[in-house]
């Protein structure tokens, strides 16, 4: 059996399945944040009403909020954060950084887990090993809260195997990009993408982050990388470290329904441009597009990693006047480790503008509108108009080396190519 | 289970928000009905009638999965929803909250918008009540069809307690 599928079997009480059955499977955690817990708690309140018998299951973060704009929305924190607490619910509250990354930093999420949560991009925990998918509201009120359990249907497994090595300047953003680009949006609908070879292999785990991230763009219920000394390596540094064992797959593919093979040496750095994240082009090809915004941040942005390479990039330079750099940590974690490095004042005084550890400009709900005719370059995972203001601005995503540039560009660019010398 | 009504007819990678736009998602379930889909036609939430049926190209509601984005197509009245695929996320919650979904290929070459439109979610096929075309695709699991008669998942699990304690 693939991985989804001993993790599902085991969590179905069943000794296995089979690619679309559905199973009735106990689910380890629950990940919400302030954008879907009160939508839960709403459904929950008016039809279900039971009490929920492990409350622990369920975390909130508070993340597309690091300090409510308005009072509406300060009144949705109030509500979220009441029934969390009627419940006994965790919840990490404004500042702790973006759900995914907050709930792998506070230790919430560990191999062979049976991960859910609304926001869409919950299969990204298939990166530590754990099972992890995008379920709606209903499920989370009718099913996970009363029952610990949800319905599943079994996913056939692809798995897309990564091989050669990556030309210099090409990251591990750009090359989760051009796969979306490449295989297209959708194009692996309803099924578990497991993604392997030599290339994943070799690379830190928060590079594999950024892999069933964008599997959500081609459409898969889930995504993973099979548990390996990487994956142990990193749970051993969160809290609760390593309990148990991790699941192993069988490290070869052999139960996959297709395997898609792909050698990274092709790729170049790429832009995402609107209106999906599959219209990626070389950035070569939209250099010279003004941008009023870059930031650093979302669900894969913000890591150190990001903040490292724009530091990089920054180091001499300024940021371009016309354009105003954001960088958002995805943690509190993330944030130390940046002023541990001395990057904070680096950045700071390259131009760059520090905010709280959140999802940043996602959804333009704490930050990040735009007026008709701005544009964004960003580490973001999404790009569809109308999610950050005006469905007249562009959302541009990239790495955070090339959002860097492009800072100090004033315009999209390539690192190395364009700057602004102090 | 049948349905009959007007088609309204949509793209390619239709996201969730251009469903329910994101300045709408703090707003009460009748103010993102009166919006959805405005973006890509302005006439679909001020002419929509009860019945209506909503034809959508691949990828229908992708992004966001929370499930407001059915919530808000459901309250505009139309009977269902066929698209020559779904955003598996979307597809979940729309049998979820009670809204039934097709996939049929190649449904978008089938209709154009006004046409009249005829569905059988348990059969999987759909007619163009004016050409007379046929198209059939892979029909709702069984289980999904029961979530629909029930009336959605919670009303599912309230019927059947076995199911999930």
């Amino acid at each position: 059996m693939n991985l989804a599928e001993k993790i599902l079997a085991k969590a179905s009480g069943r000794r296995s399945v089979e690619p679309g059955e559905i199973v009735i499977a106990h689910v380890d955690r629950l990940l919400m944040h302030d954008l879907s817990g009160y939508l839960t708690a709403d459904v929950y309140e008016r039809k279900v009403g039971r009490p929920i018998p492990d409350p622990e299951r369920a975390v909130m973060v508070f993340d597309h909020h690091f300090s409510p704009p308005t009072e509406k929305q300060a009144e949705v924190l109030k509500s979220n954060r009441e029934w969390a607490r009627k419940y006994g619910i965790t919840l990490l509250d404004c500042g702790n950084g973006n759900l995914h990354h907050a709930a792998v930093r506070n230790g919430f999420v560990k191999p062979g887990m049976i991960v859910v949560g609304s926001d869409s991009h919950t299969p990204v925990h298939g990166a530590l090993g754990a099972l992890a998918m995008a379920l709606g509201n209903d499920s989370h009120a009718g099913t996970v809260l009363p029952y610990g359990k949800a319905w599943f249907k079994v996913p056939e497994t692809v798995r897309i195997e990564l091989h050669g090595t990556p030309r210099p300047g090409t990251t591990a953003r750009d090359i989760a990009l051009w796969l979306v680009g490449e295989i297209g949006e959708g194009e692996l609908n309803y099924a578990a993408v497991e993604f392997a070879g030599p290339y994943i292999k070799e690379s830190p785990f928060w590079d594999r982050w950024l892999f069933p991230l964008l599997c959500v763009d081609l459409g898969a219920k889930c995504s993973y990388v099979e548990p390996d000394e990487v994956t142990e390596a990193f749970v051993r540094t969160l809290p609760g470290g390593l309990s148990g064992e991790s699941p192993r797959g069988d490290g070869a593919g052999r139960d996959a329904g297709r395997v898609l093979r792909y050698d990274v040496g092709e790729v170049v750095p790429l832009v995402a441009c609107p209106p999906t994240v599959g219209n990626t082009k070389p950035v070569p090809e939209v250099a010279g597009r003004p941008v009023q915004w870059a930031e650093l941040g979302g669900h894969g942005g913000g890591r150190i990693e990001d903040i490292r390479a724009a530091a990089e990039v920054l180091a001499g330079r300024k940021v371009h006047p016309r354009t105003r750099f954001n960088i958002v940590p995805s943690s509190r974690q993330v944030f130390a480790e940046a002023a541990r490095e001395g990057l904070v004042l680096a950045l700071h005084e390259a131009g760059a503008t520090w905010f709280p550890p959140s999802t940043g400009s996602n959804q333009a709900i704490n930050m990040g509108a735009m007026a008709s005719g701005e544009a964004m370059i960003s580490t973001h995972s999404r790009n569809f108009p109308g999610r950050n203001g005006s469905s007249e601005a562009e959302m541009y995503l990239a790495s955070a080396t090339t959002v860097a540039a492009s800072a100090v560009a004033g315009e999209i660019a390539c690192h190395g190519t364009k700057g602004s010398p102090e | 289970m049948r349905f009959e009504g007007s088609c309204w007819k949509f793209g390619d990678n239709i996201p969730t928000d251009r469903l329910v736009k994101s300045k709408y998602v703090f707003e009460p379930m009748e103010v993102m009905a009166k919006h959805v889909l405005e973006d890509l036609d302005p006439d679909f939430p001020l002419n929509v009638q009860p019945g209506d049926i909503v034809v959508a190209g691949k990828h229908f509601g992708q992004s966001s999965g929370r499930a407001i984005a059915t919530k808000a197509l459901k309250a505009t009245g139309i009977g269902c929803v066929v698209a020559e695929t779904f955003a598996r996320t979307f597809y979940r919650n729309c049998f979820e909250v009670g809204l039934p979904a097709l996939e049929i290929k190649g449904i978008t070459s089938l209709v154009n918008g006004g046409d009249r439109l005829r569905v059988d979610i348990t059969t999987g096929k759909v007619t163009n009540v004016a050409t007379g075309k046929t198209l059939s695709g892979e029909p709702a699991d069984p289980f999904l069809v029961e979530m629909l008669n029930a009336g959605g998942l919670i009303a599912l699990a309230a019927q059947r307690t076995e199911l999930f304690q």
